[in-house]
């Protein structure tokens, strides 16, 4: 068992799989990207040699369909629609997800094409960039967690992984737009509004966000109460 | 000739400027696919593939009604009106310089695969008309006459048909907007009872007619009736030429949504809007020409992959439009292509940083198959 250990610690893929993997730790990630393919035999440092005889050996994993060779491709899009998606229905979280960024970029033209010359550098247009932006903003730094000590929970402060601070971003924003707004608008223009309100900093989400720090500061006496 | 194959901006912009000279401003100098020639009569096959700009104005004087969604929606976030010049559309208006008004109207059916650019052709002909002087019948899909119609009346006129008075009403307002000088100078030349105390008398102008039709709204059908009638009679006299342009004509001859309170299917026939219409499409008048675009999107019970004239028209539509000129529309060339692709680039509108480069335009070639509507749709998130 300490052996297996061993040889599942020296292999250590790039992507964690949340669940666990039924897979033979032998079976290698698969490469998608076209340019690591086309690089000509040269270039290749003594690792990358190595690694490429042992592709030729080894077997490698099935690519799981949310793996795309596209150029357009982004992993934080493609979460994010994951966490929009109901009951598995991914064709409509993914057209409301392309519908939420054209929308995005159609505000932003409009304010760019009516803006004088000074103003249009500031003006960003591009929604991925608005996108990471937002979420990037809306994540907290630090959150609060439930400890019970002496038949009391108290609620303290802790630290955050880049993983959870990420998931709490969308969450909210997710969780806003299906909640807080009237029940007629549709989805890709409840988001639009929210990620472009949260790229100036301001909107429901970000409050939530301070709201979130303020409690952390108020409960800084309990923050011994961690001990991990 | 110029190769314009392979337009890149950058090397393009310079070399290029002076080969077509005539069309590009020296002062700032619009890539090669624009071009500066704003009037459709003048379009030619050096046109080909490139795009041409129709004044706001005119867009809200010409197209009150007629332009597909998405291109309305883009005209607003450009702030201006981009036609792309193709071939179909080329072939349409050469026929239409050359043909002779004395002879009965041709008509020209624009078929092709989804989303290929049927309505925006339809759309140049209608502009180029409409700068000739003609009287512009632009219906802008016969589809929605035949389905989810919220009130069905039976006709006054004849007991058998039934009236649609919101969708006849919306239409001669649109009418009304874009042919204002033309409504003045046709008179009409029978006497019509509207109801009791309502009646037109002969020699009227045609507008009292369209207004009787927007006022009442219960007669607005047979208003548009009496418009289709007038015209179709007055068009070979000669003092105007008459464009009929119907998008989704195979509307007219297949089967409808709606149905009668017994709950019995209504047959197109049996809707005034629709029998009107089908008398004007005939070849029994001149002075004039007929272009219409069949269209599987809005269609009912046809298969997705319907594209054909025999299959949208079925048999009884095919011998009504029988004999009509076939004009096809293919996906981009690859130089449409390039152009609208330059087009996107230099609006602004694809903004993601891999689609600037050359493997993003491969895979956007790709992944839409130069089909219009899927370009159009992939760029929209980009």
């Amino acid at each position: 068992a300490s052996g297996l250990g061993r040889r599942l610690r020296a292999w250590l893929p790039r992507i964690v799989p949340v669940r666990w993997s039924r897979y033979n730790p032998s079976y290698l990630e698969p490469e998608v990207k076209k340019e690591s393919h086309q690089k000509p035999l040269e270039e290749l440092t003594l690792e990358e040699r190595e690694q490429m005889e042992l592709k030729a050996v080894r077997p490698i994993k099935a690519a799981p369909p949310s793996l795309s060779s596209s150029v357009f491709s982004d992993p934080m899009i493609s979460k994010f629609t994951n966490m929009m998606m109901k009951s598995g229905n991914k064709v409509l979280a993914r057209s409301l997800m392309s519908q939420t960024l054209e929308a995005i970029k159609r505000k932003q033209l409009e304010k760019y094409h009516k803006a004088p010359e000074n103003e249009k550098e500031t003006i960003e247009c591009n929604p991925y960039v608005i996108f990471h932006q937002a979420l990037k903003n809306c994540q907290p730094i630090i959150g609060l967690s439930n400890i019970t000590k002496g038949g009391k929970t108290y609620q303290v402060p802790v630290p955050l992984t880049d993983n959870r601070k990420r998931f709490l971003a969308m969450k909210w924003l997710i969780t806003e737009c299906r909640e807080n707004k009237h029940r007629r608008t549709l989805m890709p223009e409840k988001l639009s509004q929210e990620l472009l309100l949260a790229f100036n900093n301001e909107g429901p989400v970000i409050k939530r966000k301070h709201v979130l720090h303020k409690m952390a500061e108020a409960n800084r006496a309990y923050a011994h109460f961690r001990w991990w | 000739q110029l190769d314009r194959g392979c337009a890149l901006p950058t090397a393009a912009r310079a070399g290029l400027s002076s080969v077509s000279s005539q069309d590009v401003p020296a002062e700032k100098p619009r890539a090669i696919f624009h071009t500066s020639e704003s009037d459709p009569a003048k379009h030619t096959e050096q046109h080909e593939g490139r795009l041409y700009n129709i004044p706001l104005e005119e867009v809200k004087a010409v197209f009150p009604h007629g332009l597909p969604h998405r291109f309305q929606q883009q005209i607003q976030t450009f702030n201006e009106a981009r036609v792309m010049v193709r071939k179909p559309a080329l072939e349409i208006l050469a026929y239409l310089k050359g043909s002779n008004f004395a002879h009965p109207a041709v008509r020209y059916v624009i078929y092709g695969e989804r989303g290929t650019g049927k309505t925006m052709t339809l759309c140049h002909v209608v502009h180029y008309c409409s700068r000739q002087g003609w009287l512009v019948l632009h219906v802008p899909d016969a589809h929605l006459w035949v389905k989810n119609c919220k009130e069905l009346f039976q006709s006054s006129y004849n007991k058998d048909r039934l009236d649609q008075p919101l969708q006849a009403s919306v239409w001669l307002k649109n009418f009304k907007t874009s042919n204002e000088r033309f409504l003045e100078e046709i008179k009409t030349q029978k006497k019509y009872i509207w109801g009791k105390r309502e009646s037109t008398e002969e020699g009227r102008p045609l507008r009292e007619v369209v207004e009787q039709g927007l006022a009442r709204v219960r007669s607005a059908s047979d208003a548009v009736g009496v418009v289709l009638r007038e015209l179709k009679q007055q068009s070979h006299r000669g003092s105007f030429r008459l464009l009929v342009a119907v998008d989704g004509v195979n509307a007219l001859w297949g089967r409808t949504t709606l149905s009668k309170e017994d709950k019995s299917p209504v047959s197109p026939e049996e809707l005034t809007l629709v029998h009107n219409l089908r008398k004007m499409l005939m070849n029994d008048w001149n002075g004039g020409a007929i272009v219409t675009t069949l269209s599987q999107t809005g269609s009912l019970f046809k298969p997705s992959s319907a594209y054909t004239p025999q299959q949208l028209l079925g048999k009884e539509g095919f011998d009504a439009l029988d004999p009509f000129v076939p004009i096809p529309v293919p996906n981009y060339s690859p130089r449409e292509f390039e152009s609208c692709y330059g087009y996107y680039l230099e609006r602004k509108w694809l903004q993601h940083e891999k689609a600037h480069t050359e493997d993003g335009k491969a895979e956007l070639q790709f992944l839409s198959g130069s089909n219009p509507r899927q370009l159009d749709r992939l760029a929209g998130p980009l």
